[in-house]
Parts: C-alpha cells; structure tokens; sequence
C-alpha cells in the first residue's frame, strides 16, 4: 500500500487543500511587476511552494510535530468569489480542444495496438486529463460551505510610489472589493494581516521606501511589515531566471522575458519574504486558531452534557421549514467554527482532529437537514480517512455518502458531486480498485453536460483497461460512449481519438454491428475533417454489410461513395469487398493442344475427355511417355506451366456476388497481366526465385497488402501502354444479392511468359478495386509451409505462350436439343481452319457410338432421307465404306483428309436417339499440324453437346414358337406411342439377318390397319418368323455384312407404296451394331436370337410443327430390338408329327396311334438325345395343370448344375405364357392314354441334322389328348476337347418338357 | 414480456453465433449496434464471475442506465446472454435453461461445427418462441 500523501490524490490534496492568501495591492505595485511580464501573484506564486520549511506545531492536546512541505495559494481579493459558470465552462472547452489540437498530429497516423495499450499504466495517461480535472474541481473554489478555500492571511500590498502608502493600506482593506464571502459574514473578517510595500529599483534609491517601513511598522505593527525590492536587475547583465516562472505561466507567448528585470537578489528576497510568511505568520496564526476554535468547541459540544443539550436544541428547531441550503449559518455559528476548526486541522495535517470535529460537525447538519454542508462535511471526512489511511471502508461510504447526497440536492450540487466523485475516483484509484474508480466515472458522466461527460467516460475507459485483468471490452465500449459524448460537444478529433482506440479492441472479431458503428462513424468524422483518405479506408470496412437494413446498406454506400468523389480522384483499392470474389469459383479455360468448340465442352471434366482420347493420342510418339522414362527437356519446361498459343485468348470465369440488398454497378472489369516476351523470360525466372526465397517473411499483414496493391497497380499502368497482349474490359450491374458470373479474356499477342496476376474493376466509376489471385496462396504458404499445394496453384495462372499454329473451330449443324428417341438424322460437322497452315490426319472419337457416328463424304450430297431407302441394286449393300471397315472401334479418322488453311471442312455425321433420356454427347477432333516444326505437332478439338431424349414409340417383342412348323415362329409386337404429342407413321419392320424371315401372318393382309399410331395409342402386330438358315453357312465364318441382311415387312396401309428402307445400308446397320452391343452381350453364336427393327415416320403433312420447328426436314425413326430369344436355348428341336384327328370304333378295340417325332440338332457338336414318355398317372397325364408346366422348366434347369440367370428367366417368362395357352385349351381332355413301345429312346444326333423317332400310343376312349407328358433329356458329347471360355456359359445338358400336341380321337361311325 | 430484450449466443472464443432481438417493442435502427456494445462489454463482467460460481444462470451480471444484462454459462463456456429492462429472473432462468437444451440438441448435429454460426430456423422459431412464452 502506497503513502497516501504521496498518491496522486494526496499530492492533489496537499496542493488543493492549503491556506489562501488574499492579495490587495494597488495599480502601482501591478505596474511594477509588468515589466517582467508577470502579474505580482505570478511573480510571487513560484515562491509559494515549500518542500523544505520544517516548521514545528502542536497539535491541541500540545503534541509537538513538524511540517516539511507546505503551501500558499495566493489570490487578488477580486478572484475570491465562485467562479462564474459560463466562464468555467468556456474555459474547460478551450481545455479540451487545445488538447485536441495538440493529438490531431497523430490522427492521420496508424491507430494504438492493443499490445501498447496493454502496456501502459496509470502514469502514461494523457496529462491534459488531471488538467481537466483540476479545473473542473476549481470551479467549484470558494464555495460557502467550505471553509478550506477561505482566506487564512491577507497580504496587502503598496508600491514604494504610491502616495501616502500608509493611507493606501488602510485603503485597501476597507474598500468594497473585498470578497463577498467575508463581507457576507460567511467568513470571519478579522484575518491575520500581512503589509508589504513594493520598491521598484528602477524609480530610484530605496531611501524613500525605508522610510515609509519604518513608518508602516510603527502604524501596523513591527512584524507584519515588510520591504520588497525588485526590478534591481541592469539591462541584461545578469543571468536569465526567467524559467522559474515558466510552468506557472499558461498563457505566455515565448517572445516574452519572464522576470528580465529580476536578479538573483530580489529572487532570494522574495522567497525569504514567503518563506516568513508561512512560517513565522501564517502557520502559527493558524495554529492558534485552532487552539482557539478547539476550546471553543470543547467547551460547548464536547463532553456528554454538551451532546445531550445540542441533541436537545437541535430536536427543537426540527419543525422549522426545510430551506434549499439548511439554515445560514454565519461565522460566528459553532457549526462554522467546527467547520473552519476540520479544515484549519486538516491543512496543518491534523487529520485525527479534523477528523473528530468533522464527525461532531456532520451529525449536526444531518439533523439539521443542511444537506449540502452535510454533503461537504461526508466528503472532508472520507478525505481524512484517506490521508489517515484507516479505514477504507469508511472514506468509501462517506465519499459515496456525500456524492449521493449532493446528487440528492439537485442542480445546486451536481458539480459538488462531480469533484466529490472526482476524488472518491482518485481514492479508488490509490488502492488500485480500477473497476470500481471506472463505475464511479461512469456515475459522474450521467450528471454532466456532454463534454465533461466526454473526459469523464474516456478516463473510465482507461480505468477499465488499467484493471486487472484488463476489460477491455469495457474499454472500448466507455471508449466509443465517451467519443460520442464528444461528438455531441462538438469535439471531432477527440471523438475520432477514441474510437480509433476503440477499433484495436473491436479488430477482428465478428461483432458486426459494433464494427460497422465504428468504422462508419471514425470514417464519417475523418471526411469532415477533411482527412478523406483515412475516411475511406474506414469506410471501405463496412461496405460488405449485409447483415445491415438496406437503409444502412444505403447510406454506407452512398457515403462512402461521395467520400471518394470529394477525394478528387480515383481510389484505388486492394481487395475490395464489394462485390466478392468467388476464389473457390475460378476457372480458367485456355488452349493449348486441346481447344474447344464452346464453353460447355471447355466446363466438361478434363479426366471425361481424357478416357476418351486415350488411344487417339496414343498413336501419338510425343506426348505419350512412359512414367519411368526421363521426361523429354521439352516437356518438362512446359510442364510447369500451361501452355497457349498466341492470337488465342485465356478466359476466365470469375463469379462475382453482391453480398447488400443494393444494386451496384460494376464497370471496367479486366484482368491484369504480365507479359515477358521471350527474351525477357530468363530474367523473369530470376526474380521469381528471388521472390520465392523470401516470400513476405517479417512484413506485417497490412503492409503485404499495400505492397500486393503496388505491384498491382504498376502492374496495371504497364498493361495500358503495351499492346503485348489484349484485354478484355466488362461492364455489368448487379442486383441485390445477385451472383454474376464473368468471363474476362486475355489475348496474347507475343511469345514469352504470360502471368495473369489478378482482376481490377471500377465500383460506379469512382472506386478502382484490386484483387490478386495469388496473395491467397502466398499466405496459406506462410501458415501451412505446404510446398506442393501452392506452388500448382500459383502455376496454373502462368503460361507459355508459343507461336501460333493452327487451330480448328466449328460445330455440328442442326443438331436439335430435344429429339425424340428413335429419331435419326443426318447432321453435318463443319469445321473451319482460319490459318494458314493445313492440318492433317485428322481423326475422331465420339463417346457414345450409339448416338452418333460419321457417315461417309457420299452421305453428304445424298438427299435424306431416301439415301437410306432399299436400292434396287443388290450390290451396293456391298461396297458401303463403314461396313467394310470395323466399327467396333469408335476411332474414326478422316482418311486423308486435310483441311487447307482458311477453308471450311463439311463431314456428315448420323444421329440417332437411341435411349430416352439427357445426353451428354462427347466430340473428340485430331488433328496434326503440316509444318512439324511449330512447338505443337497435332491438337484436339473438343465438341460437346447436351441432347435430351425425349420418350416415342415403346417396343416390344414375344416370340414363341409356331405349334404347327418346325423352325417358325410366331411374333406379336406390341407398339405403343408414348410421345405427348405426336402421331407417328409405323413404315416397316425389319428382322435383321439372313436366317431370320419375317412375313405378315397373312400374306395378303395388311397387318397394321392404322394410318396413324397417335399419342398414347397402343398397336399390337403380330407377325411370322421364319428360320431359314442353311447348313451351309456354318461351314466359313460367317461375315458381317450378311448377318446384317434382313427381311421386312411393309407396315403401312395397303396399297402403299412407299420404297422400303435398307436395314443394312450404312447409317441405320451402324446404329443397329452399336444397339446390339448395348442390349447384348455379345453377338457371335447366338443363333437363338432375333432382332427387329421399326422404322417410322412422322407424317409429312403436320400441321403443328414438332419440336424446334424442325418439321421442314422428313424425320425417320429407328427402333432396334435387339436380343429376342426364340423361347428355347436347347440346341435340339423336335417336332411331334401325326395325325390330329383319328376316327375309331372303339368298340371294337383300343386306338392305337402312329406318331413320329422329328428331331432336329442345331448345335455345332453331336448330341446324344433320349426321350421319355411317362405314363399316365391320375391327373398328370392331362397335362393341363398350369402349375405344372411352368415348373417343369425350372426344374430343368435346376438339374442342369448352374445356368445363367437372366437366361433363365427368359425360359420362365415364355413357358409361362405357354403354359396359359394349354390352360385354357385344355379343358375338354378327358380319358388317359397310354404311351405304346418303349419309355425311353435314345439317340445320337450328328451336328445339324435332323432324324426321325417312331413313337406308339394307344387311346381307350374317345376324346382330346394333350401329348406333352414326355421329356426330352439331351447332352452335347464334347469328343474330349476342353471347355472353352465361351462354352463355359453354355448349357451342356437339359432336359425340356414336352411340347404339346393334340390329338382328337373320335368314335367312327 | 419485455419490452426491449435481445438474446445473444456467444461462442467460447468470444464470437456471436446466434443473435435475435426478442422484445416486443419496435425494432429501431440504432438499438442493435448499441446492444452489441452493451452485451459485448459484459463479456468482461462475465469472464470475473463465471468462474467465481458453480451455478450456470449468473442472474444480472451488468446494466447499462436501465437496461440489464443477465447471462447464463453452459459448461462448454458458450454465454447466453440476454439483455432485457424487466425483471424476472425465474422466467430469464427458465428461458436460458430451455434455451441450452436447444443449444445441445443443435450441438448434437454431426453436421454442426461448435463455435459456428446457428443457421437453423428452426432454432430461430423454437427461441422466439421461448421468448413470448417466459420474457
């Protein structure tokens, strides 16, 4: 615990709380002291203060004790009044505002970290605030109710000159300008006198002025008088003592020669003539007073008697009527001397004596309701108790006491209340409780007009920082209440002061609306200053306020902006965050060997266009390179950066978002740039290391952005004035909350490196904003020290740029976007070369084959779609160019096709709709250049389209095998218009390959009957198949070509006459290949499997055009179903052959029945063959159960070992809808029959040959029998060769139930 | 209920995550900042006494002229933190108590980062609702 005297509020209190001395001279004596530029106070006032005097006192009970330090306040009688308001508070203005003149040097500076806030203490706190304080006190000097202010000692002074002096004195005294307080009767008018006559060397000898001393001492008294000379000093012979008065002297103008006329004797007289005054006059003057006072006292309150007679007297004067002040007590009152006697005590440094008649004194003017004396009273207690250093407690509550009671008293005392709040704070402060001192400010500010209110919460806010642990929190909020209060007193820079503090607590965190207050309000203050730099770099931080109302978001805007128009100029800015960036939505599309047709290509994923280069650029020598081969010296320069071409722009995709509610314009966006041409490259490289080796290292975050925007903006300049490449420049408005994506391109014109290094734009034509795309990196870099991450990053905007070469552009023409399915056309790929280099072996891969293919050049001029129609020459068929080559492969290369510079290339493609659905079709151009000596030896053109498939015709197919024939069957199609909208025209449908022979079921019948299938309408045709293979054709391989040729079958009204089209001809056999690798597995030895295909078309004549109006062109659909089994996949077939009906007597005996089985092996291999005939047994024999014949097949195949599921199911499907048929017609079999001979035979059958069984039964009644109750068992006999991997899916044994076959037995006649 | 309230969550590391103004009185333009501020001081105050208590609801920690701050601590040391000019502790404790189990059942969302803004409306509605129930 500190001394209290030597705390801030001690040393205050010794200062403040001492004697005063009443000045009376006359103008003479003023005269005199002019010369040196001083007043006689002035002169007088450096001499007052005694650190050293060492005066010995007693105290009442005769305890001796000294005092070191001591001091004299000196006033003109005229200053002795209470100070007038308007004055005081004129005065505490200038206070403030001169401070403010004095910090606006650093205004425009950086604002206070926290960490040197942090690091300040109590002493570090601007003087000018106990400067304030110590006046605001002093306005409330000489008040009434105090005794401490009043006038102990009266110095009368006389100059040598005046006439009469003796008469002067007496003069002085008695004239009407004596205080009010003593002539009030406040104040005891006998004080202690003290005589002193003036001799101004300079007027003559001091002969004349000895003799008014003596004839002064022989009027007043020997004592009390003395003689002063000054001014003794010669024209400046002597030393300057001029800085004695400095600090003393606030107003001086430095030309002025403080005390030129004072040598060093008239000094030391002057202090021999204080230092006498307060030790030999004034100390023991006041110290027989309180001897006095304290008999007085003793005398009329002290002691139990005196208590109970005051208690006694007060309690009567209870009734009288509450007087604002209490009752006037003048000075001859007991309360008055008990006063005069605490404060007497205290400023002799008696404080238990000023302590007891204190406290004797307050319960007298509590109960005497003299609240303000009261207050006083409570106030000079909790001051002793301070400089007793006691009771903490108790000066708290008293101080605390007083200042509410002040408070209580209305506006008399509220500035009563300020200084009592000022010293509690003071006190507080002294034993360190900052928290407390805080509150207490806060308290003060709540009664005092703004500014002082102002100082008031900016000196809490420093209280609260100065706590321990320090709130800062509290700090910069009393911070930014204090600025606003001195915004309201009209103190601009003092309110920017403190909310500049404020900011470094509110730095970096997320409280956004404090943030947004701050920085508007800082910015606000700055431009009417003028400062509109700072205001706009203030303002720039609330401009992404979209938390805000739009009002505010309005106003912040719009403030800002005419900020920067009153700037005069365009402002530049790193970063603006208006609109956002979206890094995280950067795209560059450049081309180096791959180029793309449109913008949706260059979006498609690079790994999509890669899986489907992959063996196209592999024929490539350069570019492939095994993993484990060093990389050619080439490649490897280039594979740091990316490579483009000159002539051929860069874009980039940057997404911009508005994050207000505002619209704003954006106008002038380009990208910045740097080109070094090639010679410069090497350089370049140099100081790029140079830069990586000490990437920002200790540079603070703030400076790396002023040195990001430098770079930026040089950058910039230098972009202007070369024509090494070109910018593109966008303008666009955003709406509220709108995100827009831009594309800026970058032409370059010159080989070299090209770096794009960041976007600039212009916020509605005033702000110019920077943004680097880099920095991001460089910081993460920083943090992470993750090497490889950035170091791609920061690559991807560099780019070589290589000599022209080159380039192809082009698109496929009238592809639709909505097609329907089965529609196919021809379409036609153009390409343009607009160089003047040839490019050659050009090649094409397209990722879904069953959509697209090329045709060949013919395709071209051919009209569609007739060219696909059947040509009456056979042989055509044979010669077409896609089916003689292979096209399995998807790689399809242009022959020796070569595009000349500056021509345009046409090559048809074919499409089809094969699936419903969106499409992503894929285009992936080769192309090699003719000169090989350019960098770049061949490129890709990259095509890309969206294609949705919208739902036609739905297809679908039954087969099942004729009862009747060997190797037909019957085929129902279902059909059924799925469109919205369309009528479709059903044209033919073809059965594809030469074995297969499709017919209408009636030769001469048209099968389908409607002119139209209209929307949602459903058709079902029903049609024969017949197989007409011949042994033959296993005998070579069987080519492609003619499995392809089919039959068809006219589907249109009769009597139509419209040519047929070719299933096999070029374009529609290609689709029908890709279809049946889609919906197959696989297309070799599946000899139980047909496909079909419908073709159809829309009527020519609509009248509502389809879609995209493309009804002009005759649209064909397609519909491949592929993959249909003929119900069975056992090798073996067999026919039941007899007669249906057989009459009979069966009177006579049993029918018996000669039947023959044909057995037919279809397979490659030998087969051996057995078939069972099981007897009846009860209603198994009928064979009419349902049940029974679908599970028959089942267990077939379970018997088989494993089999193919989906196979399987096939099986199932098909016997089902069998077994239904038997269900139904077999309802009329009665009686049982018995299988005649043996139950099983067995038979060996060679590949592809047919042979013929006997087979018996004998009927005993008449009726329908149902001959199915017999099992075919077969095995293929593999003759040792091993199973292939084909075979292995293969069934190699089964066993099929029977095929029905009825027979109607009837009793002849 | 009162007439000004505003309820705030404030993360461990000091940042808002949830902020709504509850009271029934017109929302003015000036109020919000100056609600931050108040709020934002008597994070100081709170830091003193949170762990000078074992109990959660620290009742009114701080006032600024009529205005209230009442804070309740989770164990997580996130800080709800109500300004409001009635009083009624029981039904600001009863409100900060529902309220955290809103705050844990959000917590208990995989997708949720702790110290993240609270984005769920439905969070929003459930206090608001708590509010016209117990302020």
């Amino acid at each position: 615990m500190v001394d209290p005297a030597s705390s801030f509020l001690g040393k205050m209190l010794l200062e403040e709380i001492t004697p005063v001395v009443m000045v009376l001279r006359t103008p003479l004596v003023e005269e005199a002291c002019l010369k040196n530029g001083l007043t006689f106070v002035q002169m007088l006032q450096p001499f007052c203060v005694f650190n050293n005097i060492d005066v010995p006192v007693r105290t009442v009970s005769d305890q001796p004790y000294r005092l070191h330090k001591f001091k004299l306040r000196l006033f003109y009688a005229s200053d002795i009044k209470q100070p007038n308001v308007e004055a005081a508070e004129e005065h505490l203005k200038e206070v403030v505002t001169r401070a403010a003149e004095k910090d606006l040097s650093d205004l425009s500076s950086d604002p206070p970290q926290l960490d040197d806030l942090l690091a300040m203490n109590s002493e570090s706190l601007p003087l000018w605030f106990k400067i304030f304080n110590k006046e605001l006190i002093r306005t409330l000097s000489f008040s009434e109710h105090e005794a401490f202010d009043h006038p102990v000692a009266c110095l009368l002074v006389v100059s040598s000159k005046d006439e009469l002096p003796i008469n002067k004195f007496v003069d002085l005294f008695n004239t009407n300008q004596l205080p009010s307080l003593l002539n009030d009767g406040v104040m005891d008018p006998k004080i202690l006198k003290h005589y002193l006559l003036i001799h101004d060397n300079q007027d003559g000898s001091s002969e004349k002025a000895t003799n008014v001393l003596t004839e002064m001492r022989s009027t007043f008294g020997m004592n009390d008088c003395r003689l002063l000379c000054i001014n003794s000093a010669k024209d400046g012979s002597e030393e300057r003592i001029g800085s004695l008065w400095t600090p003393y002297k606030t107003d001086t103008s430095p030309s002025q020669d403080l005390g030129c006329l004072l040598n060093v004797n008239d000094v030391s007289e002057i202090k021999d003539l204080m230092q006498d005054l307060s030790s030999k006059h004034i100390i023991p003057h006041m110290e027989q007073k309180i001897r006095v006072l304290n008999q007085q006292v003793s005398a009329t309150r002290k002691g139990f008697r005196n208590q109970i007679k005051n208690l006694w007297w007060r309690k009567g004067k209870e009734d009288t009527p509450d007087a604002p002040n209490g009752p006037m007590y003048t000075f001859s009152s007991i309360e008055s001397q008990i006063r005069v006697l605490g404060d007497y005590a205290f400023m002799l440094r008696d404080y238990e004596l000023a302590l007891s008649s204190c406290r004797l004194l307050s319960t007298d003017y509590k109960i005497d309701k003299s609240w303000k004396r009261y207050a006083g009273v409570q106030e000079m207690m909790a001051l002793t108790y301070f400089m007793l250093d006691q009771s903490r407690k108790e000066a708290e509550n008293c101080m605390e006491n007083a200042f509410s009671t002040y408070l209580k008293i209305g506006s008399t005392g509220q500035r009563n209340a300020t200084r009592c709040g000022l010293w509690w704070v003071e006190m507080l402060k002294a034993k360190e409780q900052y928290k407390e001192a805080a509150g207490v400010y806060f308290r003060i500010s709540s009664e005092e007009p703004s500014l002082h209110a102002a100082v008031m919460l900016e000196q809490a806010s420093f209280c609260y920082l100065f706590s321990n642990p320090p709130m800062l929190r509290k700090y910069g909020f009393h911070l930014v209440l204090a600025g606003n209060r001195y915004y309201m007193s009209d103190q601009k820079k003092h309110s920017i002061r403190t909310y500049r503090s404020a900011l470094s607590v509110y730095k970096g965190n997320s409280w956004s609306f404090i943030k947004d207050h701050v920085h508007f309000h800082v910015g606000k203050w700055y431009a009417f200053l003028g400062i509109f730099d700072v205001a706009v770099k203030h303002m720039l931080e609330i401009l992404a306020c979209s938390h805000q109302s739009v009002m505010t978001q309005e106003l912040f805007l719009k403030d800002f902006l005419q900020n920067v128009e009153k700037m005069g100029k365009t402002y530049e800015v790193f970063r603006l965050q208006l609109p956002i960036i979206n890094m995280s939505s950067l795209k560059v599309v450049f081309e180096d060997y791959r180029t793309y047709a449109s913008t949706a290509a260059a979006n498609v994923r690079e790994s999509l266009w890669q899986s489907l280069e992959e063996d196209m650029v592999h024929s490539l020598p350069m570019s492939r390179s095994n993993w484990l081969e060093p990389e050619a010296k080439s490649s490897k320069k280039d594979k740091d950066s990316n490579v483009c071409v000159v002539g051929e722009a860069i874009k980039m995709d940057i997404e911009f978002k508005n994050p207000l509610q505002i619209p704003i314009s954006i106008s002038g966006v380009s990208l910045i740039c740097q080109l070094f041409p090639r010679s410069e490259v090497a350089e370049c490289e140099l100081t790029e290391k140079d830069a990586h080796a000490h990437p920002y290292e200790s540079a603070s975050g703030e400076k790396n952005d002023a040195e990001e925007l430098r770079k930026l903006t040089s950058n910039w300049e230098l972009n202007s004035g070369v024509s090494s490449f070109a910018l593109s420049e966008v303008v666009f408005s955003m709406r509220g909350g709108e995100t827009t994506v831009v594309q800026l391109t970058v032409t370059p014109k010159v080989e070299g490196v090209l770096k794009i290094i960041g976007v600039r734009w212009k916020l509605s034509d005033s702000v110019v904003s920077y943004y680097n795309f880099d920095s991001d990196h460089v910081k993460k870099k920083n943090i992470k020290g993750r090497k490889k991450s950035s170091q791609s990053s920061s690559k991807n905007l560099k780019f070589v740029v290589i000599k022209s070469v080159p380039k192809l552009e082009g698109c496929i023409r009238h592809l639709p976007g909505k097609i329907y399915a089965g529609d196919t056309r021809r379409l036609v790929l153009e390409l343009k070369n607009q160089s003047d280099i040839s490019v050659k072996n050009m090649k094409m891969k397209i990722s879904h084959p069953r959509f697209v293919i090329p045709g060949s050049l013919e395709d071209l001029n051919v009209e569609f779609p007739s060219c696909l129609e059947k040509n009456s020459n056979s042989e055509h068929n044979d010669v077409q160019p896609s089916s003689s080559k292979q096209p399995k492969s998807s790689l399809f290369s242009f022959e020796d096709a070569a595009i000349q510079g500056g021509t345009t290339f046409f090559w048809p493609l074919w499409l089809r709709a094969a699936v419903p659905g969106r499409i992503s079709l894929y285009l992936s151009l080769y192309y090699e250049m003719e000169n090989l000596s350019s960098e770049m030896k061949y490129r890709i053109f990259r095509i890309h389209y969206d294609l949705e498939v919208l739902q036609s015709l739905d297809l679908s197919f039954q087969i099942s095998p004729c009862p009747s024939k060997l190797q037909e069957f019957l085929v129902r199609m279902d059909v059924v218009n799925r469109t919205s909208s369309e009528n479709l025209q059903l044209h033919q449908l073809s059965s594809v390959g030469h074995q297969w022979e499709i017919s209408p079921l009636q030769p001469n019948e048209a099968i389908c009957p409607l002119q139209l299938l209209k929307a949602g309408q459903a058709l079902s045709c029903f049609f024969k198949l017949k197989n007409c293979r011949k042994s033959s054709m296993f005998e070579g391989s069987i080519s492609f070509h003619s499995l392809l040729q089919g039959h068809d079958v006219r589907l249109g009204p009769q009597g139509s006459d419209k040519a047929l089209f070719d299933v096999s001809g070029s374009a529609l056999a290609d689709f029908h290949h890709h279809e049946r690798l889609q919906q197959g597995k696989s297309i070799q030895g599946q000899q139980g499997t047909v496909d079909f295909i419908l073709i159809s078309q829309l009527p020519k004549n609509r009248a509502d055009h389809g879609l995209e109006g493309q009804s002009d062109l005759p649209q064909l659909f397609s519909h491949h179903s592929c993959h249909h089994s003929i119900a069975s996949t056992s090798p073996v077939w067999w026919l039941m052959n007899g007669p249906r009906t057989v009459h009979h007597n069966f009177t006579v005996s049993f029918c018996e029945i000669r039947l023959g089985m044909a057995i037919h092996n279809s397979s490659k291999e030998a087969i051996s063959i057995r078939m069972s005939t099981l007897d009846v047994t009860s209603s198994d024999g009928q064979l009419s159960d349902v049940a029974a014949a679908a599970q028959d097949p089942i267990s077939s195949e379970n018997q088989g070992g494993w089999h193919n599921v989906s196979l399987g199911n096939d099986i199932k499907v098909t016997s089902d809808a069998l077994g239904t048929q038997f269900g139904k017609s077999s309802s009329d079999v009665m009686a049982p029959f018995v299988w005649a001979a043996s139950s099983s035979t067995r038979v060996e059958l060679e590949p592809m040959s047919t042979t013929e069984v006997p087979l018996k039964i004998c009927v005993f009644a008449p009726g329908t029998y149902n001959l199915s109750n017999y099992t075919m068992h077969w095995e293929v006999k593999l003759l040792g060769v091993p199973l292939s991997a084909g075979d292995r899916t293969r069934q190699l044994s089964g066993r099929s139930p029977g095929h029905p076959y009825y027979i109607t037995v009837l009793q002849s006649p | 209920m009162a007439s000004t309230a505003c309820f705030i969550i404030v993360s461990r590391n000091d940042n808002p995550i949830y902020e709504a103004e509850v009271g029934s009185a017109v929302k003015k333009e000036e109020a919000a900042h100056q609600h931050q501020f108040i709020l934002h001081a008597a994070l100081d105050i709170v830091q003193d006494i949170a762990w000078n208590t074992n109990a959660m609801f620290l009742k009114a920690v701080d006032r600024f002229n009529d205005l209230v701050v009442s804070v309740y601590v989770t164990a997580g040391h996130t800080r709800f933190m109500l300004l409001h000019d009635s009083r009624n502790d029981d039904g600001i404790k009863s409100f900060f108590q529902e309220v955290h189990e809103l705050y844990i059942k959000i917590l208990f969302n995989p997708l949720y980062l702790p110290g993240s803004r609270i984005m769920s409306s439905q969070f929003d509605t459930k206090v608001r609702a708590l509010a016209r129930k117990y302020l």
